[in-house]
């Protein structure tokens, strides 16, 4: 187990730190508490004990038992309750512990929250970013591995971010809460503890843009959370063999850069889209779609999909064969260049 | 660091099983145990079994002889563990990813001609 919270010390606008994906996160809810006294931030244990993942530490400390507390065991009330605190001015920051704790609020979310401020016509807006600590690679028990992103990104009304490192997931977050839409914000656990030098960045794209985290000229392997990190192993595993991979960040699930993936691949001619859900349905159909609309006559090959595979997430000691493999993402990227 | 004591009971180790009997003590009280080193080796009406300890700490009690019939849910060891002074750390839920330096691989690719 490592600790890797910092204490609150340091201006949160400092230029280069090192943090981990975890602190960066804790860094921008700090910002986001500071500078709008409206901002809640609430859930399961992300007050006293300071999250799961210590992800919140230090935050009900800091900024009171008022603005930072913990909820009952109850997903569709935690959810329900920032329905009514956003409808009277609040703009609440809830965190469910995990992906597959998001299904018992999944009415509140889909039926409430996304649809609140088309049914009032705009009367009440949902400024509600919906934490959720998502994907798997943690080798956690049943429910703690999902990837709901699919889903989510199907329900209008919502938008949809995924970061993939701390920088990102402190521009995103800080994004995320300032919109008055509400955004499911999917944390990949599995890059929790990744430490590294960030630059904590105010947001300067618009939201649903992507990045270019490896430019390449050969093909565009798109991915998001976690799989950019498994893209960029696979990439410079690639050189090595004299194929030069780019690595497309799609950050965004909803709005997805239809204009971003179009000006990459039309670049590289070819398009591998790797996420950890099952393949059926999944959000991969939705990126080959809209490539292959936009480069239909630019591409060499068809657009390969790696996913997780058609089954319930499995216990730990499988995730490494449902997971995306290196192996399986070289092949596929194999079946471009021949194709 | 502070200890505090913890007490194991007995698991059901098959499928509706209500007790074993005690076999044989692998550890003494006193003796530190690693996490899933083994702690006793116990009897059911389907097989005998080592079960291994749930946690790293210290024998304070064993609540049960040799030969001696255990129900399912009655205490069979106490151990002192120590706990950390400071906040719970990362990783109550899962295991932090291990990163290979150089990750391995079977599939080597082909350049394009194009």
């Amino acid at each position: 187990m490592t600790e890797l919270i910092e204490r609150a010390d340091a201006p949160a606008t400092a230029t280069t730190v090192e943090l981990s994906m975890q602190q960066a996160i804790n860094r921008a809810l700090r910002v986001l508490l500071a500078e709008d006294p409206d901002t809640l931030v609430f859930g399961e244990d992300v007050g006293a004990l300071g999250g799961v993942f210590r992800v919140t530490d230090g935050l009900q400390k800091e900024f009171g038992d008022q603005r930072v507390f913990d909820t009952p065991l109850a997903e569709s009330a935690i959810m329900g309750m920032a329905v009514g605190l956003a409808m009277n001015g609040w703009r609440p920051v809830p965190e469910l512990q995990f992906d597959g704790f998001a299904y018992p609020a999944i009415d509140q979310i889909v039926n409430q929250v996304a649809r609140m401020n088309y049914r009032t016509r705009g009367a009440a807006p949902m400024p509600i970013t919906l934490r959720l600590p998502s994907f798997g690679g943690i080798q956690a028990p049943e429910h703690h591995g999902e990837s709901l992103e699919a889903l989510f990104a199907h329900t209008p009304g919502l938008k949809v971010a995924a970061p993939s490192d701390a920088g990102d997931a402190y521009t995103l977050l800080l994004q995320s809460v300032r919109s008055d839409d509400p955004v499911v914000f999917m944390e990949p656990k599995a890059r929790y503890w990744d430490r590294k030098p960030v630059q904590l960045l105010e947001p300067t794209t618009p939201i649903g843009t992507s990045r270019v985290v490896r430019p390449g000229r050969h093909a565009t392997l798109i991915a998001w959370g976690a799989m950019v990190h498994r893209c960029l192993q696979v990439a410079e595993l690639a050189a090595e063999d004299g194929v030069d991979l780019e690595v497309l960040d799609l950050r965004w699930l909803k709005p997805i850069d239809a204009a971003g993936l179009a000006a990459s691949v039309a670049r590289t001619k070819r398009a591998v889209v790797v996420h950890e859900a099952p393949l059926t349905a999944g959000l991969g159909a939705e990126v080959a779609a809209l490539v292959t609309e936009s480069c239909f006559r630019d591409l060499s090959a068809p657009v390969q999909r790696v996913t997780g595979f058609d089954v319930p997430y499995p216990a730990g000691p499988l995730e490494p064969q449902y997971l995306p493999t290196i192996d399986r993402v070289l092949l596929a990227v194999q079946r471009t260049l021949e194709y | 660091m502070a200890e505090d004591n913890t007490t194991f009971t007995l698991p059901d180790l098959g499928e509706g099983l209500v007790e074993a009997t005690v076999l044989e003590w692998q550890v003494a009280v006193g003796d530190r145990v690693e996490r899933n080193a083994p702690l006793v080796e116990v009897e059911t009406t389907k097989s005998a079994v080592v079960i291994p300890s749930p946690t790293e700490g210290r024998v304070v009690t064993l609540h049960a002889e040799e030969d001696e019939v255990v129900p399912v849910g009655a205490p069979l060891v106490t151990f002192a563990v120590t706990v950390s002074d400071e906040a719970p750390q990362a990783g109550i839920v899962g295991k932090v990813p291990t990163e290979e330096a150089k990750p391995a691989r079977r599939v080597r690719l082909k350049p394009p001609t194009d």
